[in-house]
């Protein structure tokens, strides 16, 4: 191989190597952007909705409460606005389902909220259930336990989800600067490697014949020197043995 | 010494793990795991490294018995470093100690791991942990010079620098037939095992990275429970068939292959080996079974199977070594310092020396008796020159005394001398499971950096028979000599 190919072929791996390791971290960098930006919009969105919606539940159970006490205006107007918050919420969930099972707590939401919701759709004020606290704490307190329970065992799994997501985004910093360490280190011992190669087989050699070229010039000794590599310097000391053997036999 | 040649020679080695980090990477790719890019960006390295040299340097056929050495010791050191690539790309728990570590570990064939949770590893990572095992299994020079074309007189002397004394003594074979039987022997094991333990209910991956971590007597598995994940009889008597088989010179189960089953029986390296299993499975068995309230064929079961593994240097489990009572612990000790014979796969001081040893000793006996007789070692009637006696029991010595300074450095970080001493031995012998902490459920996660560190330098200590290793540090050994 010339001398050419092997001068280059030095030069394009370090290149080669240093531009995968950058496209690399480029790559993880962006992922790690992607993921800060999948914590915000996937789980933050749906912690956000799932405590608007316990939010919406507490404020109907109020809303009952008032309702038990024969204050049916009040009673109506809170259960009203949080059934239509709790709703839009339930909506933004289903919209933001990003976690494998999320969907079906969603589900299972959505029936136990039903349930819920049957205890004061029918009229309670003016009739036998007004200040029934027996009912209440029976039937009513347990539907709205097990929604808010299933909007707690929501906000838990989307917790679990971001805590999983942040906590890879310490690996996946490790993932971008390390291809940045290693192809710098490599780089740093392929170039010592390099300048090894250089001097061994194409300075010493040069050093050599200029050194055996003196030593012809002053007292014509044999130029004898003994080149491993087929390459241009090979070519080169062949050239200059022949030119001596010439000169030699000129002078005789 | 004439540096390049080194290189040139390192170069292939680095080639042959850049191909093992590629196939790594295909089967990550496969299995659509994150560790794609780290073997891939691993491998690309390595093989770059691997390629210069050999553009740049040209071919030698006259290298010395002092390169052969370096070569060998270099290979080793530069796998084991650049082994640690892919695992420091990919992250998690891997920090520079830890993947030194790992690497060190499955190239010596060690199998001590770092790893508390080993299945949360991606596939493409577990096939690599498992490859580098494989790769030092036959020891990387062999692996390297099985595959290439014909050296010529190089491959004498890298074939002489890297196999001990003590194989070299026993294979009266040239260096290619030679190398050709080991490679032979070893891929032909490895083919065997994958395909019986798969027909034994193992997936086709986990078979294939038991079978390079058994014939390689390695230990690495792809499960936290090792061969007890899989509470399948018959998978672990197929393992334990093959790692005795790994554990006997490899030319004799070449004997065995090509139909001279009576040179297997006559070798009485091969029967110390075999009845030294036995026995110790056996005392251990009526130990466990007189200790604890288990059934006798458990004690059995447990027992073989962990024996057979310290005692072939592999280092498998299949139960808690931990909480065996004090005397199957010592025999497990002892199994792990003596380990199996030379020419197989096995780490430790090897059956062989262990042989001789005692021939020698009754030798001394019989000679204070008869001062005037001439007396010779002899094993399988030939007579032992008095040269390899001498070295073999020089080796003992220096490889307990060996054990006991990693035991004492160990101790000065704060290790407890149970988890120091039993974890010295496992890794001076590449055997893997200690007892205590580092016994054969447990890891070596928890020791301190500076621990880790020293047991990786035991480890290679051990896999290189400490004088090859030792060599490359000498003064003499890095005098200048260059011929342009």
């Amino acid at each position: 191989m010339g001398l050419r190919f092997k001068i280059l072929s030095g030069f394009f791996i370090l290149v080669l190597m240093l531009f995968i390791a950058g496209l690399w971290s480029i790559y993880e960098l962006n992922s790690i952007g992607s993921s800060v930006q999948s914590i915000l919009d996937e789980n933050y969105k749906s912690i956000h909705a799932a405590k608007r919606m316990k939010d919406a539940l507490e404020r109907e159970d109020s809303g009952i409460l008032l309702l038990l006490l024969g204050k049916w205006k009040e009673g109506r107007d809170i259960i009203k606005s949080a059934d239509s918050q709790f709703i839009h919420e339930m909506e933004i969930a289903y919209s933001n389902i990003t976690i494998p099972g999320e969907k079906t707590h969603l589900d299972s939401l959505k029936s136990k909220y039903n349930t819920y919701k049957r205890f004061w759709e029918r009229p309670i004020v003016d009739t036998q259930k007004e200040g029934n606290i027996d009912w209440y704490f029976n039937e009513v307190h347990t539907a709205f336990l097990e929604a808010t329970k299933t909007v707690e065992k929501l906000i838990s799994i989307n917790d679990e989800n971001m805590y999983r997501t942040a906590s890879n985004l310490e690996s996946r910093a490790n993932r971008a600067i390390m291809p940045g360490i290693i192809a710098s280190v490599a780089a740093i011992i392929f170039a010592l490697l390099f300048t090894y190669l250089v001097h061994t087989f194409m300075i010493s050699p040069i050093i050599e014949m200029t050194y055996r070229i003196k030593k012809f010039e002053e007292n014509k000794t044999p130029f004898d020197v003994r080149i491993l590599t087929r390459d241009e310097i090979y070519d080169l000391s062949e050239s200059i043995k022949e030119l001596c053997d010439f000169v030699g036999s000129e002078g005789k | 010494m004439r540096y390049y040649v080194v290189l040139r020679y390192i170069g292939l080695v680095l080639l042959l793990n850049a191909l093992f980090m590629a196939i790594s990477g295909c089967i990550s790719l496969i299995y659509s795991d994150n560790a794609f890019l780290p073997l891939m960006y691993g491998a690309f390295v390595t093989a770059l490294f691997g390629v210069f040299p050999i553009i740049f340097i040209p071919s030698f056929q006259d290298i010395t018995n002092k390169e052969g050495v370096f070569i060998v010791v270099s290979s080793w050191l530069l796998s084991c470093l650049v082994g640690t690539i892919p695992y420091l790309l990919w992250g998690g728990v891997f920090g520079i100690t830890n993947a030194w570590f790992e690497s060190v570990s499955g190239y010596t064939t060690t199998g001590s791991t770092i790893l508390i949770d080993i299945e949360a590893l991606p596939m493409g990572l577990l096939f690599w942990r498992a490859s580098t095992h494989w790769i030092g299994g036959i020891g990387i020079i062999i692996f390297v010079l099985s595959v290439l074309p014909f050296l010529g007189a190089v491959e004498s002397i890298l074939y002489r620098s890297e196999v001990s004394a003590m194989v070299r003594e026993n294979f009266h074979y040239r260096a290619r037939k030679a190398i050709q039987i080991i490679a032979g022997v070893y891929f032909l094991l490895t083919f065997l095992e994958s395909i019986a333990l798969i027909i034994a209910g193992m997936n086709v991956f986990d078979a294939v990275t038991h079978s390079f971590a058994t014939i390689a007597t390695g230990g690495f598995s792809p499960k936290n429970a090792s061969i007890a994940y899989y509470k399948n009889v018959a998978i672990e008597i197929i393992v334990i068939l093959f790692m005795v088989l790994s554990g006997i010179h490899f030319a004799l189960l070449f004997n065995v292959f090509t139909g001279k089953i009576i040179n297997f029986w006559k070798s009485s390296v091969v029967r110390y080996y075999l009845v030294a299993l036995l026995l110790g499975i056996l005392i251990s068995s009526f130990n466990i079974y007189s200790q604890y309230s288990t059934d006798f064929p458990t004690s059995v079961r447990s027992a073989a199977f962990n024996i057979i593994s310290v005692g072939t240097s592999t280092g498998f489990a299949n139960a808690n070594t931990a909480i065996w009572p004090g005397l199957s612990q010592l025999l497990l000790l002892f199994f792990a310092l003596q380990c199996a014979c030379a020419g197989s796969t096995s780490g430790g001081i090897k059956v062989d020396r262990i042989v001789i040893l005692w021939k020698a000793f009754l030798k001394y006996f019989k000679k204070m008796m008869h001062p005037n007789a001439v007396i010779a070692v002899r094993i399988d009637k030939e007579a032992i020159s008095e040269d390899l006696v001498n070295r073999s029991v020089l080796f003992v010595a220096i490889y307990i005394l060996f054990v006991f300074i990693s035991t004492l450095l160990l101790c000065i970080f704060k290790v407890n001398l149970l988890e120091a001493f039993s974890g010295t031995i496992a890794a001076m012998g590449n055997v893997g499971p200690g007892l205590g902490e580092v016994g054969s459920v447990g890891n070596y996660a928890s020791l301190p950096i500076t621990a880790k560190w020293i047991l990786s330098l035991v480890m290679l200590l051990g896999r290189l028979e400490i004088y090859a290793f030792l060599i490359i540090f000498t003064r003499s050994q890095w005098s200048k000599q260059i011929t342009y």
